[in-house]
C-alpha cells in the first residue's frame, strides 16, 4: 500500500486528482484527527486543498454572499459583512473548537464532513446558503437541505468538490443567530444549538423565519412548525416559548454521556428561545455580542 | 512577579525540551499492551501465536513470563500481567514489541485471550453487602502490611473516634445529617505517560514519564530480580502527573518486554489508555456526614461514614482513607467524633493519589454539609466557621496540639478579598470553603557545588512534575550563598546521579528536599567564608555572603568576590556541599481511638486554606460559570511567590474542574464512556475565572526550609466545595453529586428527576 498526498496550485489539479479517487485535505481538523480516534481509516490518497487561490475569500456581491470553501473559521469571524448580516454564521465560526481549530478548520470542511453537530451548518441552512459543487465534469449548485443526507454523508457524488458557498443577501430587517449550550468555553461540541433567522415587518412583527436546531436530529434540520408559529407575530418571550417548544418537540435526541434525552428536548426549547431573542433583537437593530451563546448565557427573558 | 526565568521554562514554552516520548535510540522497537477490555472475568486461554507470528513482532509477553508474585504498598495484591482473574477493563494481559507503534498495536489486538466472566460489582455501597461478588476471592493468600484491616471487599478501613459522640449528639442544640454522592475523576496529565527501556548487559537504563524515579527503580529491581545499582531511572522533561504518575508503573512490564525482545523499546500510551490504565486516579465516594451543633453553632460532635472506592486493586489508596477521616473533621474544634472510613474494591480502574489524595472529594462534602448546619443554626455560613476554626493551641482530631497557624487568617482574608457579603445579581452567589493538608517528614538528599567559573550546580534526587518546586531550589541557594539564583543549574531526574529523594508527591519538593539543599549550600557557605577569612584576613564567623561576594560585617568595603574565590577553590579543595536535612518530628497525638494506623495519626506542619467562589448559574441551562475566586493559603514561608502563585491557580482551576465538569462515567457494563478528552471535560484556559491568590506567611516549627510547607497540593482541597456551597445559595437546592454538571444543576433547580448515563436515577 502506498500513500500519496499532492498539493495543487490549481482547482483543476485538484479536481483531476478527487476524480481519481483522492479524499480532500482542507483545514485538517476533522480527517487525520477522526482517524486517530478509530473513526475511519486514512485514505490512500490525499489532495490538499490550501493551495488554491480559487477556493479561498470572501466576496460580497449586490445579491450574493460568496464564501470559498477554504475559508477558515477565524476568516469568518473577522469579515465585516458577516457579523452584520450573517451573524449566525458569525456566532457558529467564533465558537467552533478552540482558537488553534478555528485558525485553520474551514467553512467547506466543517459543512462536508456533515456531522449532526456541526456549528456552521445550522446557519448556513437558515441563510438559504447553496453548496457550490465542481468536478472535472462540471459544475452544479444545492441547497443545504438537499447537500445533507445523513451523519457524515452528503450528496456530492465521487469527484466533486465543494468550491464555494453562496449565500443569498438578507432582506432588509433581517436578524440572525446561532446559540449552543456550552458545558465550557473553548474546545466543546454541540450537544444542543438552536439557529434562528427573522425578517421583521414594518409593524415589527415577523415576517420571515427560518429556525433550524443542531445536534438534536440525524442532520441538521428546519423546524417548519416552528417558522410557522412565528409569522405574524411580535418577537416577544410568548412568541419565543412557543417556537421553542415546537423545536424541541421536533427534536428526536438521544441519551449518551453529554446528557439524557429529557435534558437535550428541555433544553432545545430553551436554546432555540434564546436564538429567536437573538435574532429578533438583531433584526431591530439593537446589538447582540457575537458569539451569541456567550452573551444570552444566563439570559432570564 | 519577580520576572526570573524558570529554568526549565525555556525548553518547555519553546518545544525544544525532550520528553521521554520524543527520545528514541537506535534499534529501538515499539511496544503496546493488550488491555482486558472486560471488568471481570476468569482467564481459560491466552494464545499469543497470531500475534507472535506477525512479521516485525520481536517479542509477546504475558504473566507466564514474568511471574506472578504480588506487589503493592499497603496490601499485595498485583502482578505484573492479568494472572487468573482479570478484575478491571484496563488490567494489562500481554506486552508486545514490534518494528512500529501501529504494528505493535495491531499485534497485541490478534493475541486470543478466553474468558468466563463472573459477576461484577461497581457500586460502592452494593460491595459492601453480604451477598456482594467478591473482587478478591482468595486474599488471605496475598500479603499485606499489620494494620490493613480487610474484610470480604473491604480492602482496610480508618477510624477516628474521641469522646462520646453519641451522648454529645444527643445533648446538641441542633443534629444535620447529610449525603453526598462523588464521581471519580481524573489526573489527566498533558503527557500520556512514556517508558523507554534499554538494557547493557545486566544493566537496564529507563527513561520514564515518573513521579516517583527511586520507587521506579526499586520496583524494577525487585520484579525483575536485579540489584538496584543495575537499574537506571532518567525523568527527562515530565508533562505533569497531578498524582497519577506516583508509585511504579509500568516500568517493570516495558523492561521485561525489552529484555525479551533483546533491543530497547519505548512504549508511549495514548489518550485513551491514559485515561482507563494507570492504578491512579480519583475514588467515587459515598459521603455520610453528622453534626451536632450548640444553640449559637459551636461544633460539639461530629458522626461520619465515608464509603470510598479503592478500585480493582489497592495501590496507595490506604494510607489515604485514614487521611480521609481527617478531613472528615476538617480544620475546625470538634470536642467529640467518631468517623469510620472504609475502602471498597470494585470491579473498576484501581484509585490512588491525585493531588491531595481523597481531600477535595471529602471537604467538598464536609463544607457542603457545615453551610447546611449554618442554615440550620441560623448562622451566615463564614461566621459558623469563624466560630469553629482551629486557632492556636486547640486540639485537633486525634488532639495534636496546633502550634502557630494561620487557618483563621485564611478565612478572614478569603472573606475580604471576595468582597463576601456584598449585593450580588440574583444569578450569582458566593461559597467558602476551608481546609487543611498535611505534610509528610521524609528523607531527601541534595548536593550542591560551585564551579571554578563562579557558577553553581544544584544535583537533587527530586523529581520536578511541573510545579516548580525543583525550579524553586536556586532561589534558595541563592539566599545562603548570596548569590543570584541564576547562576545555578540543576542536575536532577536521574537515579544514578542524585541522592535519594521520594518523588514529586505529597507536596513533599520544597518541605523536605529543600532542607536538604540548604544544608548542601549552608556547607558551601562555611566553605566560602573559611576560604574568604584567608583573603581577607578575618575571623570566617565576621563574614557574611551578600551580593555575589563575601564581605567583613560592617565594613561592605572590605570584599571578595565569590568568583574569585571559586577560582582559588578549583585548584584546591573545591567548593562542595552535601544535604539531608533531618526530617523534623511528627506530631504527638492520642491515637488510641483510630484502628487502621498506617502513619497519618497526626498531621505534621499542616497547611491551612480557604477558597471564596463567585458563581453564576444559568438557570434553565444548569450551566454554571465560576467568575472569581479568593484562593488563601496558609502553607509556612513562601519561598518563591510566584511558583507559588502558579501553582495555586492551577489548583483552583484543577478543583473547579472537579467542582461542575470532570466526572468519569462507566456504563452498567463496567466500560468507560468518556476515555476521552472531549467528554472528558477538563476546564480550558477560556473557563478560568480571576483568582485573587495571598498567602498568610507564617514560618512554621518543625517544617522546611525558612518554615515553609507545600503548596502543590493544599490550593486544590477547597475549591470544589466552595463552587458547590456558592450554586447551592444561587439555587436555594442544593446538588448533592459531584460534579455538578450542567444536568444535575438543571435537574436540582427544576426539581426533574433524572437518569444517570449508567442508568442509575437520582
Amino acid at each position: 500500500m502506498s500513500a500519496t498526498f499532492v498539493a495543487p496550485a490549481t482547482l483543476d489539479e485538484v479536481l483531476v486528482a478527487i476524480a481519481a479517487g483522492a479524499v480532500p485535505l482542507a483545514g485538517g481538523t476533522d480527517l487525520v484527527v477522526g482517524h486517530r480516534q478509530g473513526k475511519r481509516p486514512l485514505p490512500d490518497a490525499v489532495v490538499a486543498i490550501d493551495r488554491v487561490a480559487a477556493l479561498k475569500g470572501i466576496t460580497t456581491g449586490d445579491t450574493t454572499l460568496t464564501i470559498g470553501a477554504f475559508t477558515s473559521h477565524d476568516e469568518a469571524v473577522h469579515d465585516d459583512g458577516i457579523r452584520a448580516l450573517f451573524s449566525a454564521i458569525a456566532d457558529a465560526s467564533a465558537i467552533v473548537g478552540s482558537e488553534a481549530t478555528r485558525s485553520t478548520g474551514t467553512l467547506g470542511g466543517n459543512l462536508m464532513n456533515a456531522s449532526p453537530a456541526a456549528d456552521t451548518v445550522g446557519p448556513l441552512l437558515c441563510h438559504d446558503a447553496v453548496a457550490v459543487l465542481r468536478s472535472t465534469i462540471g459544475e452544479r449548485r444545492v441547497t443545504i437541505m438537499d447537500l445533507l443526507v445523513g451523519p457524515g454523508r452528503t450528496s456530492a457524488e465521487p469527484g466533486e468538490l465543494l468550491t464555494a458557498i453562496e449565500i443569498p443577501q438578507p432582506l432588509a430587517s433581517t436578524g440572525s443567530a446561532y446559540v449552543r449550550l456550552e458545558y465550557r468555553r473553548h474546545m466543546e461540541i454541540a450537544v444542543v444549538g438552536a439557529t434562528a433567522l427573522l425578517t421583521l415587518a414594518a409593524d415589527g412583527t415577523i415576517s420571515a423565519a427560518r429556525i433550524s436546531i443542531t445536534a438534536l436530529a440525524p442532520t441538521i434540520r428546519r423546524v417548519p412548525e416552528a417558522e410557522a408559529a412565528l409569522i405574524g407575530r411580535l418577537p416577544d418571550r410568548a412568541a419565543a416559548d412557543e417556537a421553542g417548544r415546537l423545536a424541541a418537540a421536533a427534536s428526536s435526541p438521544i441519551s449518551d454521556v453529554r446528557g439524557s434525552a429529557d435534558y437535550r428536548r428541555a433544553m432545545a426549547a430553551v436554546i432555540t428561545r434564546r436564538a429567536i431573542l437573538a435574532a429578533a433583537a438583531r433584526a431591530a437593530g439593537s446589538p447582540v455580542a457575537s458569539p451569541a451563546s456567550d452573551s444570552t448565557f444566563g439570559a432570564q427573558s | 512577579m519577580t520576572g526570573r526565568v524558570r529554568p526549565d521554562g525555556r525548553a518547555k514554552v519553546t518545544g525544544s525540551g525532550r520528553y521521554t516520548a520524543d527520545l528514541s535510540v537506535s534499534g529501538m522497537l515499539h511496544g503496546a499492551f493488550r488491555f482486558a477490555g472486560v471488568p471481570h472475568a476468569r482467564i481459560t486461554r491466552i494464545d499469543t501465536s497470531a500475534a507472535r507470528a506477525l512479521p516485525g513482532v520481536f517479542a509477546v509477553i504475558t504473566a507466564a513470563d514474568v511471574g506472578t508474585e504480588r506487589h503493592g504498598l499497603f496490601v499485595q495484591d498485583r502482578t505484573l500481567f492479568a494472572h487468573d482473574v482479570i478484575r478491571w477493563e484496563g488490567e494489562v494481559i500481554a506486552a508486545v514489541a514490534a518494528r512500529t507503534p501501529d504494528l505493535a498495536r495491531r499485534a497485541a489486538a490478534l493475541i486470543e485471550v478466553d474468558v468466563e466472566h463472573l459477576p461484577c460489582v461497581f457500586d460502592l455501597e452494593a460491595a459492601l453487602e453480604a451477598g456482594s461478588p467478591l473482587v478478591h476471592e482468595d486474599w488471605e493468600s496475598y500479603g499485606a502490611g499489620d494494620e490493613v484491616i480487610r474484610d470480604r471487599n473491604e480492602a482496610t478501613r480508618c477510624s477516628i473516634v474521641k469522646g462520646d459522640a453519641a451522648a454529645a449528639m444527643d445533648g446538641a442544640a441542633i443534629v444535620v445529617s447529610s449525603r453526598y454522592v462523588a464521581d471519580g475523576s481524573q489526573p489527566t496529565p498533558m503527557e500520556p505517560r512514556a517508558i523507554l527501556a534499554e538494557w547493557n548487559g545486566p544493566e537496564v537504563t529507563i527513561h520514564s514519564s515518573t513521579q516517583v524515579p527511586f520507587a521506579a527503580r526499586g520496583h524494577v529491581a525487585a520484579a525483575l530480580g536485579l540489584a538496584e545499582s543495575n537499574v537506571r531511572v532518567i525523568v527527562p522533561l515530565l508533562g505533569g502527573g497531578f498524582g497519577g504518575k506516583c508509585e511504579p508503573h509500568f516500568e517493570p512490564q516495558v523492561a521485561a518486554l525489552a529484555r525479551a525482545a533483546g533491543r530497547p523499546v519505548r512504549l508511549v500510551f495514548n489518550r485513551h489508555e491514559e485515561f482507563i490504565a494507570p492504578d491512579h486516579r480519583r475514588e467515587r465516594m459515598v459521603l455520610h456526614y453528622e453534626t451536632g451543633v450548640s444553640a449559637n453553632g459551636e461544633f460539639v460532635a461530629r458522626r461520619a461514614r465515608l464509603i470510598i472506592e479503592n478500585g480493582a486493586y489497592s495501590a496507595d489508596q490506604p494510607a489515604a482513607v485514614q487521611m480521609a477521616a481527617h478531613f472528615a473533621v476538617g480544620p475546625y474544634r470538634v470536642p467529640n467524633i467518631e468517623v469510620w472510613s472504609h475502602l471498597v474494591y470494585t470491579n473498576t480502574q484501581p484509585t490512588g493519589s491525585v493531588r491531595a489524595p481523597a481531600a477535595p472529594t471529602v471537604c467538598w462534602g464536609l463544607e457542603q454539609h457545615l453551610d447546611e448546619v449554618a442554615a440550620a443554626v441560623g448562622l451566615d455560613p463564614v461566621e459558623l466557621r469563624r466560630r469553629n476554626i482551629v486557632r492556636e493551641g486547640d486540639l485537633g482530631a486525634t488532639s495534636q496540639v496546633y502550634d502557630r497557624i494561620g487557618a483563621a487568617e485564611a478565612l478572614e482574608r478569603a472573606a475580604e478579598l471576595i468582597g463576601y457579603g456584598r449585593q450580588l445579581p440574583d444569578d450569582e452567589a458566593i461559597g467558602v470553603a476551608c481546609a487543611f493538608w498535611p505534610m509528610f517528614p521524609m528523607a531527601s538528599g541534595a548536593y550542591v557545588k560551585l564551579n571554578g567559573d563562579g557558577s553553581g550546580t544544584i544535583v537533587t534526587g527530586a523529581q520536578e512534575n511541573g510545579s516548580g518546586a525543583v525550579m524553586a531550589m536556586p532561589v534558595l541557594v541563592g539566599q545562603i550563598l548570596g548569590m543570584n539564583p541564576e547562576s545555578f543549574s540543576l542536575v536532577y531526574q536521574d537515579t544514578s546521579a542524585a541522592p535519594f529523594d521520594a518523588g514529586s508527591a505529597g507536596s513533599q519538593t520544597m518541605f523536605n528536599n529543600g532542607r536538604a539543599v540548604v544544608a548542601a549550600a549552608t556547607e558551601i557557605a562555611e566553605q566560602l567564608r573559611a576560604l574568604a577569612a584567608d583573603v581577607l584576613e578575618a575571623a570566617p564567623e565576621d563574614l557574611e555572603l551578600v551580593g555575589g561576594a563575601v564581605r567583613v560585617k560592617g565594613t561592605p568595603t572590605r570584599s571578595v568576590p565569590i568568583v574569585e574565590l571559586a577560582g582559588i577553590a578549583q585548584g584546591g579543595s573545591l567548593l562542595l556541599g552535601r544535604g539531608s536535612g533531618d526530617p523534623p518530628p511528627v506530631p504527638e497525638c492520642d491515637a488510641s481511638g483510630c484502628v487502621g494506623r498506617l502513619g497519618v495519626e497526626s498531621f505534621a506542619a499542616p497547611t491551612f486554606s480557604t477558597h471564596a467562589v463567585r458563581v453564576k448559574v444559568d438557570r434553565d441551562t444548569g450551566v454554571v460559570r465560576v467568575l472569581e475566586v479568593a484562593a488563601v493559603q496558609e502553607s509556612g514561608h513562601i519561598v518563591d511567590p510566584d511558583g507559588a502563585i502558579g501553582q495555586v491557580r492551577g489548583g483552583v482551576v484543577m478543583g473547579i474542574g472537579q467542582a461542575i465538569s470532570e466526572g468519569m462515567v462507566d456504563g452498567s457494563d463496567g466500560t468507560r464512556r468518556n476515555a476521552h478528552l472531549l467528554d472528558y471535560k477538563l476546564q480550558t484556559a477560556a473557563d478560568a475565572p480571576v483568582i485573587h491568590c495571598d498567602f498568610v506567611d507564617i514560618p512554621a516549627e518543625n517544617a522546611g526550609p525558612f518554615g515553609a510547607k507545600g503548596v502543590g497540593e493544599p490550593c486544590t482541597v477547597p475549591t470544589p466545595g466552595a463552587v458547590a456551597n456558592a450554586i447551592a445559595r444561587v439555587l436555594g437546592k442544593r446538588v448533592h453529586l459531584l460534579p455538578a454538571t450542567p444536568e444535575r444543576v438543571w435537574a436540582a433547580a427544576n426539581e426533574v428527576a433524572m437518569i444517570e448515563p449508567n442508568g442509575a436515577s437520582r
